[in-house]
């Protein structure tokens, strides 16, 4: 039925009136529930600042991501490496407390993942430190950022502009395996 | 059209909403930390293991690749002597097992009143076992796959406690072909047919490309014979009355009438000894000259429609060889008359004179741990007195382990009579199939990449071999292994016999006195062995086998069915991809099968000359009859099959077992009869007439490529040999 038609046909003029509010109404009602509040998704069940740990305390990254220098994924610490410092530190904390009380019941925290690359593109950490660069390079200046550390776009511009300005490798094998 | 605005605008919003709609909400993912660091696992690296592939009786050694704790990857191991790095499809497709959704994740228990099968613990499987075996003591059957090393040692320790007969079941075993050697060299082994150094190779049937045996180690050994020697190419001839994978492989194939095998060989036999007076060259003179000269060419030329000069020019190409070398087995193996064709097969290569040499036939000893054969292989004859002896009473409990001999038999033979005469019932296996639906007590199993074990493989080596297996992940669910499920209901029943608390220290045991007698100490040389998958250091001795006057001449082969009834003889051959065991997983399901690219289902060949006359196409709905049933498949045209043939591959047909098999094409094995080879009682699976009819639908053929036929790839047809 072409569109045009609808305006001798009050009964189909009046369907498609009702279908498009039925839409307003069901995207209002997304919003409402927040599931387009694309910030509230990166919170993280215990409030862990980058800032305090890197920054304030100088801890170095390899210390928690310690898989980053031999392996293409960084790593995320144990629950022990945790508990390891906060059985003495900070035990007072509400933050803390969640944390030790998921150590207690053995039932690991479940963080929030900020950075996935897509399954078709290889990449290796092990590399990236091995040919000298630093975390701060792609990751941004964590020290300074309290709870979302997202520092770039991680897509394939931004990769490659890299790869230009240093000189390195722009074959597609390099990355897509 | 008429576009307005007011229409454009509404338009333009519900795409824009449609595009934004997915995006609304984006995945989240989680990133779960370990609670305590595991000092071997590194995320994002590899860890591999050595361990023992188990998907057929081979035994090649695989290398497994694991992150994070999971199984991802199963490659061939490199030093492992019996496949050298090689790995086949169904060895690569293991891993999609331990993943299998439709797993046995625990034991279960039928009742055999309602037939409700519920799940039950593992202390009430040890105790109702126990309790079973010690009221039917010297009244216990155990059909198993067959094992060796420390398995082996403790099945045979496990029926003496219980006090009963153990079988050994593969319908892959070749046991006339075990028959045939046991004859003809008095060894209980399968021989090493070298075939890397000979430079000419005949063989009779032998799937060795496909499934045959160890085929990965044929593959190697194959590659070398042609290739690997830089003035030598070998020739290969292959007799088969379908053009396989192996037969395509080969520089000329001839399609011998069916189960005429053996009379070809007696043919070739014939013309050496009268070519060559100095032949043959030990005592056997007598016998063969008796053997071979008993039947004339011209006879022999008529039965098998392989013609005088060629049989004189195969014959006179053996003689001239350096290093020839007969083989037979596979398609000759199904015939009524396959022990004695194998034995006159195997005796070309003592006429040769190329038995215990080099490119030759040779025997080595295998590895000690594989105790003395305290079981026999179950044979579809062996069947009919087991019934007799379940009926009477003799024997009352049925123990299966790790085989599926209700689907691998055809319904001819009285197997699931024997499984409703027992009066319990227990299968060990991983997931639910023909046999465990007969079962009172359905034990699940490891799969082999969470399981310990060893093993020796099954053909000769030139190297003492004895694989290990060790676990690569922990247990996905609540499945224990078998040898461990035994060990206990044997300490239930004899404390005193089980020194051992696990079948992993039955092992380590094992492997101590091994170890022992080695210069570099005990624990540091177990984990090396662990780390490189077994023990194949020393080279085997070599066995010189008796000598034998044992031979006997093959008859002709007997069909059952009338032949103006039912025109045309049904060849049922193991698929390659799928197999007997090997269709509950996709890979394999869709694994196209390498000659018909068909898959994801089973088909009917007919040779297209036939299917001309009978005005049957591609595709085309048959239903196919025999004496024992009937069935229906859709038609391929596949031009390799002699005229009055029908082929289909068995492997599909489960009427039990997991969502991707259950309900998947047929079974051919629905239409053979009870007919044996004579002497060692082996299923004479293409002993069997079928009648064609056509119907007037179309079925789903799944093909890779659509072939097309033409008249010039068609073999020469004999037009007697259709059958009107």
């Amino acid at each position: 039925m072409a569109w045009a038609n609808i305006k001798s046909r009050p009964v189909s003029a009046a369907i498609v009136l009702g279908l498009t509010a039925l839409f307003a109404v069901s995207i209002g009602i997304m919003y409402s529930m927040g599931s387009a509040d694309l910030a509230g998704q990166d919170r993280q069940p215990i409030a862990f600042s980058h800032a305090r740990h890197a920054g304030d305390l100088r801890i170095d990254c390899l210390y928690c991501h310690r898989a980053a220098s031999v392996s293409t994924a960084a790593g995320i610490p144990s629950m022990r490496t945790c508990i390891g410092c906060h059985q003495n530190v900070a035990r007072d904390s509400p933050e803390i407390r969640a944390l030790a009380a998921s150590w207690e019941t053995q039932q690991p925290v479940e963080w929030v993942r900020l950075h996935r690359l897509p399954d078709f593109v290889y990449f290796t950490h092990e590399r990236h430190l091995e040919s000298g660069l630093s975390c701060v390079t792609c990751h941004g200046h964590v020290e300074n950022m309290s709870l979302t550390p997202r520092a770039a776009s991680f897509e394939m511009g931004w990769c490659v502009s890299c790869h230009v300005a240093q000189g390195v490798s722009r074959d597609c094998w390099t990355c897509h395996k | 059209m008429d576009v307005r605005r007011r229409t454009f605008l509404k338009t333009a919003a519900l795409v824009a909403a449609g595009t934004a709609l997915p995006g609304c909400k984006p995945e989240v993912h989680k990133l779960v930390p370990y609670l305590l660091p595991d000092d071997e696992i590194v995320p994002g690296l590899a860890l591999w293991y050595a361990s023992t592939c188990d998907e057929c009786a081979a035994g090649c050694g695989v290398l497994v690749r694991t992150m994070e704790g999971r199984a991802k990857k199963i490659e061939g191991n490199p030093e492992h002597p019996v496949n050298e790095g090689k790995l086949c499809a169904r060895g690569q497709a293991a891993v999609q097992g331990l993943y299998h959704p439709d797993r046995l994740q625990g034991p279960l228990r039928r009742d055999r009143r309602t037939g409700d099968v519920l799940p039950v613990s593992w202390n009430d499987v040890v105790t109702e076992l126990a309790t079973q075996l010690r009221g039917a003591h010297g009244r216990v059957v155990m059909i198993s796959r067959p094992v060796s090393g420390a398995a082996s040692l403790l099945l045979q320790r496990f029926m003496e406690i219980v006090g009963g007969r153990l079988y050994w079941y593969d319908p892959a075993a070749e046991v006339p072909l075990r028959t045939a050697v046991q004859w003809l060299f008095g060894m209980n082994e399968v021989p090493q047919y070298d075939l890397a150094e000979a430079d000419y190779l005949l063989s009779f049937g032998t799937p060795f490309l496909e499934q045959w045996l160890s085929p990965v180690t044929y593959g190697v050994a194959y590659g070398r014979m042609r290739q690997a020697r830089p003035t030598v190419r070998g020739r290969f001839v292959h007799v088969e009355p379908r053009f396989s994978l192996t037969a395509a492989n080969a520089d000329q194939w001839i399609p011998i009438r069916p189960g005429t095998e053996g009379l070809l060989a007696l043919g070739l036999g014939h013309v050496l000894l009268a070519e060559t007076p100095g032949r043959p060259a030990n005592a056997h003179g007598t016998p063969y000259r008796r053997l071979f000269e008993s039947i004339s060419l011209t006879t022999i030329a008529q039965h098998t429609e392989v013609q005088e000069d060629l049989i004189v020019r195969l014959a006179r190409e053996l003689a001239a060889a350096t290093h020839p070398l007969v083989m037979g087995g596979g398609s000759v193996s199904c015939h009524t008359n396959s022990t004695r064709a194998l034995v006159a097969i195997n005796s070309l290569n003592g006429l040769l004179g190329n038995i215990g040499k080099r490119g030759g036939v040779r025997f080595f000893e295998r590895e000690t741990a594989d105790s003395p054969r305290a079981a026999s292989w179950l044979t579809e004859r062996t069947m009919e007195e087991l019934l007799a002896q379940f009926r009477s009473a003799k024997a009352s409990v049925l123990l299966v382990n790790g085989c599926n001999p209700v689907f691998g038999m055809p319904p001819a033979v009285p197997i699931v009579e024997t499984f409703g005469a027992a009066s319990f019932v227990a299968s060990f296996g991983q997931f639910f199939d023909e046999t465990s639906s007969h079962a009172d007590l359905i034990c699940a199993d490891h799969h082999w990449l969470e399981a310990w074990g060893d093993g020796v493989p099954h053909i000769g080596l030139p190297v003492r071999t004895i694989s290990l297996r060790q676990p690569v992940v922990r247990s996905l669910y609540g499945t224990r292994q078998t040898e461990d499920v035994l060990l206990d209901v044997a300490r239930m029943l004899r404390p005193e016999h089980i020194p051992w608390d696990s079948f992993h220290n039955l092992l380590q045991t094992q492997w101590g006195t091994r170890i022992d007698s080695m210069p570099d100490g005990s624990e540091e040389v177990w984990m090396r062995r662990l780390q490189s998958g077994g023990s194949w250091s020393s080279s085997a001795r070599t066995l010189s086998p008796t000598d034998t006057s044992a031979i006997v001449a093959p008859d002709l082969p007997s069909f059952v069915g009338d032949e103006r009834q039912f025109p045309f003889l049904l060849y049922p051959y193991p698929s390659m991809t799928v197999g007997y065991g090997g269709a509950h997983l996709p890979w394999l399901q869709e694994l196209p099968d390498t000659l018909t690219t068909a898959m994801w289902g089973t088909w009917v060949e007919i040779n297209p000359a036939t299917a001309a006359r009978l005005g049957v196409k591609q595709g085309d709905i048959v239903r196919l009859e025999s004496q024992a049933g009937t069935l229906e498949a859709p038609a391929l045209l596949y031009p390799g099959l002699r005229p009055e043939m029908l082929a289909m591959p068995i492997g599909q047909g489960h009427t039990a077992g997991t969502r991707y098999e259950r309900g998947r094409g047929v079974n051919p094995l629905r239409l053979v009869t009870g007919a044996f080879d004579r002497d060692s009682g082996a299923l004479a699976a293409g002993a069997t007439r079928v009648r064609l009819e056509r119907t007037e639908r179309k079925g789903r053929l799944v093909l890779l490529q659509q072939p097309a036929v033409d008249p010039e790839q068609l073999i020469r047809i004999d037009s007697r040999a259709i059958p009107s």
